[in-house]
């Protein structure tokens, strides 16, 4: 570029004399590319999920009969300082899952104290007497027990929305773990006095937590299936148990959802600006690359069927300091047989990275479709920004087992649409308007369906900034 | 070979000479000779990895989609012994001053900020503090941070020379830090206040519209990349009504035009006539020239103010080091700020050889992969070149470049033209231009080249590398 500076300036003292480029330019033709789109990506999850073709528009997963076990999460608001239960969440709990008047609910809640410990407190001993619930409203609480040979062991860390001792609801019982908050906890406490009151107050309640300690539970694995009996090990003429598995008499049903648009192209630009590039195919497939980054998105992110919503509440866990450890992947890889993928956002990626440098570790890379990318422990670790980081900068790992055949995660859609133009994706001319405007209706149909709980796991509270 | 030595000495001085001597053997002897070597060519690897698009009409157009909201910009600041000064018209480049075309206005403005240097540790700005002040980073590097959601300090960004702090405040008289900014090296920031910036908008109406310009821009419908929304309804039930939509393409794209790598090769007629054995000497006059080009080709694709690779990257794709030496974090994040694909890291053998020291340090070793047959290093998967073109400065800091390539992928793509009058290789040519009357032969041999990036996160640099540490 110098030298054309310099061959400019000297036409200004000596005359040009030969076609400069600018003139030329006029009688060329430019190469001219697609027009880009920096919004897409990758779309690794699109790739890796086997899709599997929903005839009928719908979906059902018939699974073993299970019995509900409720060990879910409690919800709170927040007003100022004060942090209150959200009443019907308290029917997660288990010793309360068959209250269903919402005013007995709204009473417990309103007996919870507000307590809070600063990071190393001890929140319950292991063998002293468990006399109160505790709900932990915010912060991180890591369990313990001693083990075998009394060193403590490990039991988990419970985070927000967690409890500790409902057993006390049943009767009297001892911690049986050790609670330590590691970071500031803010808690919910209900004592084992003001629940006896309610108890004496609420009929109702009694009869709950009755039904619940007389335990006629029916048989079932530790997953709440119910049990298929089986005689083994037996000898002689023993008699032999008869069995049948027993189905969800209403197993979930997956609609297929949509992402839908209306594309307008003018048909004076429709029908004379088409060399090189045919401008309907380029206005289409922009639009279509945007629905197929919805349709990620909304894999992951839809609250009724998105990845990140419908994961088991016993295969949430969260990290046990914060940023994304080597400890923290193993555990989650750990949750399931035949983990095939780990999903995460790019920073979080980099941040999982920086932990292992810090460990002095350097994760091999693997070959996934003919690219090398990362890798733990043998699993892929493909980025995918649709993975929301939230405003305190925390964000989630995903680990899945996918496919039919293994009892996974599976993408829907149908193939065979009317007017497709792409598996799952149809484009049929709408009309012509009095404007000459064509419309087109470009719809994508798409759902996931997670086959069996522990196919999906997810890290949880995953710190990228530390 | 001593005692050979001796003998021979011993033999010379006193006996005659019975065989003929080796430097008369010599005389009938044909000397082995190599072409001319040259210690100025490198791999290229840059060459090696672009792929070349065909450019059939010396100009290439990159059509994109439209964008509301170009990236942010970097102000350029010039000094006077400790007096450090804001080179006016890059003031510009804030979004929110985008709109200003008078340079007198600019200078004005320019002319109000004041002048403040902060140690290691000191604290520029407190989160929740009231943000009354733009700052301007003239030099030095800050670490903005925000305690994260179990209370430890969460790091968010590392910012330098040239960024800026407090934008928000230009459209909102009411905002508050929304983190700590905290000086990790000795910096010095230029810094507008509120008060001033309010006399400055009631005295100059442009500044105010220029202000609020931005701020509608800021709230059009896009995407997190500035680019125009596309509308698209999901997972409704029942009958909607859709919004219609269309996807509008920047209306001024760039075009690249091909550079040029010139030059007239001059051989004598008769050193061209005669002196042709074993090697021609037109030949390897020509065969240096061309790996001279190539080598400024690769120069200019890396360096060239226009299309080069270092000024052309986007600026939200350039993150400095985080403490200096090229450590494993900062080319983790410099991958994440590619992480679509990313084909290759290019970097100094330097700079390569520091971040080689930085993994020791820390006890890891990345595995090297294999590329076209070539054992080369790499960093998570991922090719790190060596490419002597990427300068380092006087102060001993350097550029580490990541990006994706090819048409395919919105990459970083070549330019060349094949098919040229006189080809010799794809995209340069050697044209026989005539004898002069001192019998001299000219060649005119030309290299063809530019580079594109078609969409801006192909391509990111993470700068500020610092060399001469990672010693301590």
């Amino acid at each position: 570029m110098t030298s054309a500076t310099e061959a400019e300036t000297e036409t200004e003292e000596a005359q040009q004399l030969s076609l400069g480029t600018a003139a030329a330019r006029n009688l060329a033709t430019t190469s001219k590319t697609p027009p880009q789109m920096q919004a897409v990506t990758p779309r690794w999850l699109l790739r890796v999920l086997p899709w599997v073709d929903v005839a009928g528009g719908t979906y059902r997963v018939n699974r073993r009969l299970t019995y509900p076990v409720g060990t879910g999460k409690v919800s709170f608001s927040v007003t100022g300082d004060d942090i209150r239960v959200v009443p019907p969440t308290l029917a997660e709990l288990p010793a309360l899952r068959v209250v269903t008047d919402p005013g007995v609910l709204e009473a417990i809640a309103g007996r919870f104290d507000q307590g809070s410990y600063e990071p190393g407190d001890t929140i319950a001993r292991h063998g002293d007497a468990a006399n109160q619930l505790i709900l932990i409203a915010h912060g991180k609480v890591s369990t313990t027990k001693p083990g075998k040979y009394g060193d403590d062991a490990n039991l988990g860390t419970l985070t927000d929305g967690d409890h500790l001792g409902h057993t006390i609801l049943a009767g009297d019982a001892t911690w049986p773990h050790t609670a330590v908050a590691l970071t500031r906890t803010l808690t919910l406490h209900l004592t084992r006095e003001s629940f006896d009151r309610l108890v004496a107050a609420h009929p109702e309640l009694a009869s709950a937590i009755d039904d619940h300690t007389s335990g006629d539970k029916p048989d079932q694995n530790k997953h709440g299936e119910a049990s298929i009996d089986l005689t083994a090990g037996h000898e002689g003429e023993q008699l032999i148990t008869g069995t049948f598995v027993d189905y969800e008499l209403r197993p979930r049903e997956y609609d297929l959802s949509i992402a839908q648009t209306v594309l307008r192209i003018h048909s004076r630009v429709a029908d004379l600006y088409n060399q090189p590039h045919n401008q309907t195919e380029n206005q289409l497939r922009l639009t279509v690359q945007a629905l197929r980054e919805r349709q990620e998105h909304e894999l992951l992110n839809n609250p009724h069927f998105g990845l990140l919503h419908n994961a088991d509440l016993g295969q949430r866990i969260p990290t046990r300091s914060g940023p994304p450890t080597p400890d923290d992947m193993d555990n989650l890889v750990s949750r399931r047989r035949k983990t095939q993928f780990l999903l995460a956002h790019p920073k979080a990626i980099a941040a999982f990275g920086r932990e292992c440098t810090g460990r002095g570790l350097y994760p091999d890379e693997v070959d996934l479709n003919g690219r090398r990318v990362r890798a733990w422990r043998g699993i892929p670790l493909l980025p995918c920004d649709k993975i929301p980081i939230s405003d305190d900068h925390t964000t989630s790992v995903i680990a899945m087992r996918t496919g039919e055949d293994d009892h996974g995660v599976v993408g829907l859609h149908q193939v065979g649409l009317p007017d497709e133009y792409e598996p799952g994706l149809s484009v049929r001319f709408m009309n012509i308007s009095e404007q000459a405007i064509l419309s087109y209706l470009v719809t994508a149909y798409y759902s996931v369906a997670v086959l069996v709980p522990d196919a999906l796991g997810v890290l949880e509270h995953v710190e990228i900034g530390r | 070979m001593t005692q050979s030595v001796q003998r021979e000495l011993d033999g010379n001085d006193e006996q005659q000479q019975l065989s003929l001597g080796t430097a008369a053997a010599r005389n009938l002897a044909t000397t082995t000779k190599t072409p001319p070597q040259m210690q100025g060519i490198t791999t290229r690897w840059l060459l090696r990895v672009l792929p070349w698009v065909q450019v059939g009409g010396g100009t290439y157009r990159v059509n994109r989609r439209m964008r509301h909201t170009s990236g942010n910009g970097r102000v350029a600041f010039g000094n006077i012994g400790e007096d450090v000064q804001i080179v006016a018209p890059t003031l510009a480049e804030l979004p929110a001053l985008r709109g200003i075309t008078d340079p007198d206005l600019l200078q004005t403005i320019a002319g109000q900020f004041t002048q403040a240097t902060y140690q290691p540790g000191d604290t520029i700005a407190q989160q929740d503090q009231a943000a009354n002040q733009l700052i301007l980073i003239a030099h030095g590097k800050v670490n903005t941070t925000r305690p994260g959601k179990y209370g430890d300090l969460t790091s968010i960004a590392t910012l330098a020379d040239g960024d800026h702090l407090g934008q928000a405040m230009l459209n909102n008289a009411d905002t508050t830090w929304p983190y700590t900014a905290t000086a990790m090296t000795p910096v010095i920031t230029l810094a507008l206040s509120r008060e001033r910036l309010d006399r400055l908008v009631a005295a100059h109406p442009e500044l105010a519209d220029s202000i609020r310009d931005h701020a509608v821009s800021a709230a059009a419908d896009q995407n997190e990349h500035g680019e125009a929304g596309i509308n698209l309804a999901a997972g409704h039930v029942g009958e909607h009504t859709l919004d219609g939509t269309y996807v509008d393409y920047e209306l001024s794209p760039r075009e690249y035009e091909l550079s040029i790598a010139q030059t007239i090769l001059r051989v004598h007629s008769r050193v061209a006539d005669l002196y042709n054995q074993p090697h021609n000497q037109t030949e390897n006059q020509l065969r240096l020239t061309v790996e001279a080009l190539r080598e400024r080709q690769e120069h200019e694709l890396v360096n060239n103010p226009e299309f080069g690779l270092l000024h052309n990257a986007d600026l939200s794709q350039r993150i400095p080091t985080r403490s200096g030496p090229p450590t494993p974090d900062d080319m983790d994040d410099l991958l994440a700020a590619v992480w679509k694909d990313p084909a290759c890291l290019l970097a100094h053998p330097k700079t390569i050889a520091a971040f080689g020291r930085e993994c020791s340090k820390r006890g890891i070793y990345p595995q090297g992969i294999d590329l076209n047959g070539h054992k080369v290093p790499a960093w998570r998967g991922v090719p790190l070149l060596p490419c002597n073109k990427i300068p380092v400065a006087d102060n001993h800091t350097s550029s580490v470049l990541a990006m994706r390539v090819g048409e395919q992928n919105q990459g970083v793509v070549g330019l060349h033209q094949v098919g040229l009058p006189d080809e010799y290789e794809p995209g340069l040519s050697v044209r026989f231009m005539n004898i002069n009357e001192q019998a001299i032969i000219s060649y005119l041999v030309t290299a063809y080249y530019s580079a594109a990036i078609l969409v801006p996160d192909a391509l990111g640099v993470l700068e500020h590398v610092e060399l001469g540490r990672g010693d301590d």
